[in-house]
């Protein structure tokens, strides 16, 4: 399920479970779904979770550094949560599935 | 670097990228002034205008050769548009989108009504009948509406600040074309069919970046800009375009003249500096909102003037090299904007 639909759906649909993701579980997950393997696939769905964040649908809870490299070192590592907000657009968007 | 700066310094990078592709939009705008000044007296546009004009009068010639030339813009824009997305990659996103009507795509196309139809058209209507500069100052109003609307229909949060850099770059539009509204006004009647196509414009403008907001903030932005542009080429070519012609004006033919050379060219230069600069545009919205990406893109009033007076050597009043100022000046109101109020743009 999910796997035709816009890349934000199936973002937001991860999310709506209300529980707290790490963003490189989510980008390795969606990767997987929609074949998206390499540094341009992981940057372009993580760029599109930075974006639902600065739409207020995505709220960043936690920041760790990246120091063992799980994603890319050195880098900052979010963890994120879905807002009311999300919440309201997330089930508008992904209906059919509820 | 422990994890406080890092934090800070990612936030103001998303920031500065979403001011930096709001920026980029303006110059592309600027620049695309010019094919759309030379596209008006190459032909089939030039004949067109003046055959028109002998049976139906100047203004109809003048709203019947606009269409057509917004609709060739249209066109070329979708172009330019197909081919960023096949760089891009995302042809599969692009289909996947698509058929997301009722969350997605039907803003898209709404917002395509509002862009093309009431906004292009609009302008052209108050270049006809008023000038140039009337067209644009009306337009420069464009963020005003779109930040309320944004504002009373989504919740989007415009800071104190952010609003009166809206208001100084604004202020500065009005200086850079207002020598001239104020000769045209004192020239006499009161041309009020111009004056409705200048509402157009900002409403229009204003109306299609917030409608656009709403499909955009779960879509891609590249891909919800080719639907938007899909939109308004199936407004122009499956429904505006055939109804002038069966109306009886002499739309196809005209049409069909236009696959020459230059005029090839210069629709095409059209296309590309008009996609672009509303590929930065929207990529700027979900980044620093839509407010905002309005307001740094309206210094495309004082790119537009620099680039006319490079290619076609007008030289520029006193009024517009202050009202230039005042541009710069507001951008840089909202440029300076402390990066944590920013850091989430709507209310939870």
């Amino acid at each position: 399920m999910g796997k035709n639909r816009p890349i934000k759906f199936r973002i937001l649909e991860l999310f709506l479970d209300g529980e707290e993701h790490w963003n490189y579980e989510i980008v390795s997950k969606i990767q997987q779904e929609y074949n998206m393997q390499g540094n341009y696939g992981r940057d372009s769905i993580n760029f599109d979770i930075i974006e639902l964040a600065s739409g207020g649908m995505l709220k960043d809870v936690e920041q760790k550094v990246d120091e063992e490299g799980i994603y890319k070192k050195d880098f900052l590592l979010h963890k994120y949560v879905i807002t009311d907000f999300g919440k309201v657009r997330g089930s508008d968007a992904c209906v059919r599935y509820m | 670097m422990d994890l406080k700066a890092l934090k800070a310094q990612e936030s103001k990078r998303k920031i500065s990228k979403g001011y930096m592709w709001a920026l980029f939009c303006a110059v592309f705008w600027g620049i695309w002034y010019l094919p759309g000044t030379v596209v008006w007296v190459l032909n089939p546009f030039d004949e067109m205008y003046g055959a028109i004009a002998e049976t139906s009068g100047d203004a109809v010639s003048l709203v019947v050769t606009a269409a057509l030339i917004t609709a060739f813009n249209a066109l070329t824009v979708m172009l330019a548009l197909m081919l960023w997305n096949g760089v891009l990659g995302k042809f599969g996103e692009l289909g996947r989108t698509l058929k997301e009507f009722h969350p997605c795509s039907k803003w898209f196309f709404l917002a395509s009504i509002f862009g093309g139809p009431v906004a292009i058209l609009g302008s052209f209507m108050a270049m006809g009948f008023i000038g140039g500069a009337f067209a644009a100052v009306a337009a420069l109003l464009y963020p005003v509406i779109g930040s309320v609307l944004a504002y009373y229909w989504y919740g989007e949060k415009i800071s104190k600040r952010a609003a009166t850099g809206i208001v100084i770059i604004i202020l500065g539009g009005i200086t850079i074309f207002g020598g001239g509204v104020i000769t045209e006004i004192a020239a006499g009647g009161v041309p009020w069919i111009g004056y409705l196509g200048g509402l157009m414009a900002a409403a229009g403008w204003g109306i299609e970046g917030a409608i656009a907001g709403k499909g955009l903030d779960i879509s891609e932005p590249d891909v919800g800009l080719t639907l938007r542009f899909l939109g308004e080429n199936i407004i122009w070519w499956i429904i505006i375009v055939p109804i002038l012609a069966i109306v009886g004006f002499p739309m196809y033919s005209y049409a069909f003249q236009a696959f020459e050379p230059l005029t090839l060219l210069v629709l095409i230069f059209a296309g590309i500096t008009f996609g672009f600069c509303y590929v930065c545009w929207y990529k700027s919205f979900p980044l620093i909102g839509v407010g905002r990406g309005q307001g740094i893109g309206n210094l495309y009033g004082l790119c537009a003037i620099i680039f006319i007076f490079l290619f076609f050597g007008d030289v520029p009043e006193w009024t517009i090299l202050i009202g230039g100022t005042l541009c710069v000046i507001g951008s840089f109101v909202m440029f300076t904007e402390e990066t944590a109020a920013l850091e989430t743009l709507r209310g939870e």
